[in-house]
């Protein structure tokens, strides 16, 4: 029973966390890219129009609680898993929240990248597709891992959420034997693990982010 | 070669570039001097076309690369390599990697890009260095790395923008030899620009003065030392310590010697080879005393001033055509 949870929690937090930091990495290059004066020529004025509304996108969509936004999802999940319950339905609403944290932390990591790399990496012929794989993606690479790492712990505590769309997961099974049925060992096994996993990512995140970082 | 023909540049209200025409040969070192904000940066960034000129032509080679389009300016653009202030690298790779970059741009096969770039590392001073990252490295040796990177494209013109900036003056000694050695071996053209007079003098064939967007003087460092015209040009001069500081000087040559002629002689490249206050003297007989010299020595060779005091009791007439037939500036003071 608990090693099923266990398994749900698993899937509930990696599955999202691989579609939402692709999703999340082409949503902040392309705001990041078309908003910059440096990569793109300051006269594409258009392109500074797209940057910004996807940009105020982003930010309204990640300021929308969890829990509200699996509400609004409801019509858009039936259609994609055919169920408004269970582990396959909070997926979808666990990519909407995700996606748009780490498009921003993407951008943050991009913007952090030294402007006269980026200007020099120009001058010497780079394309956009070479400043984004040869310069902004490794340049930026242990800020984007911290950011996975918080991306996966963030999606950890709103899969237990998900629990109450009968997501199950160790945060439903927490709160189904200790609140409804007051088996406080059960309760407790269940929290251990999750602290457990946020840990564990915790320091393969620190430990990667640290082992890429060459400055 | 690097003609520019009356080439404007604006931002808003802000001429950036003014007018600007500058000719650069062939294999020449050529400085721009001028406070932050005259409009260095954005000059060289019309040169390789990184923004866009709004008048004027910018001939390099053959052709006016404003004009140029598609594979052309890109084929043009790959002549130019520069270099910078922050020297630029990636420090997610190493020393041979970013040198190697510019070619992995153009997708050259990693092995041959590794080889070529060991070799420039070599030229550059760094073949102990290869597997460094730019953290262990010093800016001097950063800036080499540099310097290899901009050359493994084989460029025939090479931009710095404030390459010796943000350098001590003992390691910005080496970058310019470093500079001057290139410019031999390959016939690279180098267009230098600074705000740091004592930089280009040291390097540079001829260099031109900017400010606010138009330059203001132009002529060979010696041209430009031994008589600066505008009073911007001799306040750069000044912060130049050559010894050539020609008022404080002779103010107080003058109240050390009140008495008899007191005369200031600038010698050139050629003139100061040749020992020609000692002929001088022989043939007038006239006994002159040394009271000052100061020499310098610039790209062009040596600049020197000297002071020379004279009895009264003598006539300097002849003294002075000798040494205008020489080819010594004089200047009686
Ligand atoms: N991208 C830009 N947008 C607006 N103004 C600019 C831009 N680049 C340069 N300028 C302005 O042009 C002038 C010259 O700048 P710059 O070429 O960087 O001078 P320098 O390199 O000599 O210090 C300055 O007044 C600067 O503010
Ligand atoms: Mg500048």
């Amino acid at each position: 029973m608990i090693l099923e949870a266990l398994y749900e929690t698993l899937y509930l937090t990696f599955i999202p966390l691989i579609i939402s930091c692709f999703l999340g990495l082409l949503i902040g290059t392309i705001i990041f890219i078309t908003g910059s004066d440096i990569i793109v020529k300051s006269d594409k004025k258009y392109l500074k129009v797209i940057s910004k509304v996807a940009d105020a996108l982003v930010n309204i969509l990640r300021s929308i609680p969890y829990l509200i936004l699996i509400i609004w999802l409801l019509p858009l999940t039936s259609f994609l898993t055919g169920k408004v319950i269970g582990t396959e339905a909070a997926i979808p609403a666990l990519v909407f929240s995700a996606t748009p944290f780490f498009a921003r932390m993407v951008i943050i990591a991009f913007g952090e990248v030294d402007k006269g790399v980026i200007f020099a990496s120009k001058a010497m012929g780079a394309t956009i597709k070479d400043i984004i794989i040869h310069v902004l993606i490794p340049e930026s690479l242990p800020a984007l891992i911290s950011s996975i790492t918080v991306t996966a712990i963030n999606l950890i505590s709103y899969s237990a959420m998900a629990g109450a769309i009968g997501a199950g997961g160790l945060g439903y099974e927490a709160y189904q034997y200790g609140l409804v049925r007051r088996d406080t060992g059960l309760m407790f096994i269940s929290t251990a693990m999750i602290v457990i996993i946020v840990f564990a990512i915790q320091i393969l995140g620190d430990h990667l982010a640290h082992k890429v970082d060459r400055r | 070669m690097i003609v520019l023909k009356d080439v404007t540049k604006s931002y808003g209200e802000v001429d950036a570039v003014d007018h600007v025409s500058i000719e650069v040969a062939d294999g020449e070192i050529f400085g721009i001097v001028g406070y932050s904000g005259a409009g260095k940066s954005t000059l060289i960034k019309l040169i390789d076309r990184i923004e866009e000129a709004d008048s004027g032509e910018i001939i390099i080679g053959k052709d006016d690369i404003c004009k140029l389009e598609g594979k052309d300016l890109l084929e043009k653009r790959r002549k130019i390599s520069m270099i910078f202030q922050n020297f630029d690298l990636l420090w997610s790779k190493d020393v041979l990697d970013n040198i190697a970059f510019p070619l992995m741009l153009k997708r050259v096969e990693k092995k041959k890009r590794r080889e070529l770039a060991k070799e420039l590392a070599k030229e550059v001073g760094l073949e102990d260095k290869i597997h460094a990252y730019p953290s262990e490295l010093s800016g001097g040796q950063k800036q080499r790395v540099a310097i290899a990177r901009a050359l493994i494209v084989k460029p025939e013109i090479l931009l710095c923008d404030e390459a010796t900036s943000a350098l001590d003056p003992k390691t910005t000694e080496d970058i310019l030899d470093l500079l001057r050695k290139i410019n031999k071996e390959y016939g690279l053209t180098i267009l230098m620009i600074s705000h740091q007079m004592e930089a280009i003098q040291k390097v540079c064939d001829r260099l031109a003065i900017m400010a606010d967007g138009r330059v203001i003087e132009e002529g060979t460092v010696y041209e430009i030392f031994a008589d600066p015209k505008e009073e911007l040009t001799k306040r750069l001069i000044r912060t130049v310590d050559t010894g050539l500081d020609v008022k404080k000087t002779a103010l107080e040559l003058k109240e050390r010697y009140p008495e008899g002629h007191l005369l200031r002689l600038t010698f050139d490249e050629v003139t100061s080879q040749r020992p020609i206050l000692f002929e001088l003297s022989n043939k007038t007989h006239i006994p002159m005393n040394i009271v000052s010299a100061n020499i310098k020595n610039t790209a062009v060779g040596t600049l020197g001033v000297m002071y020379v005091h004279i009895e009264k009791r003598h006539d300097i007439a002849l003294v002075l055509s000798e040494l205008n037939a020489d080819g010594v500036k004089v200047e009686v003071i």
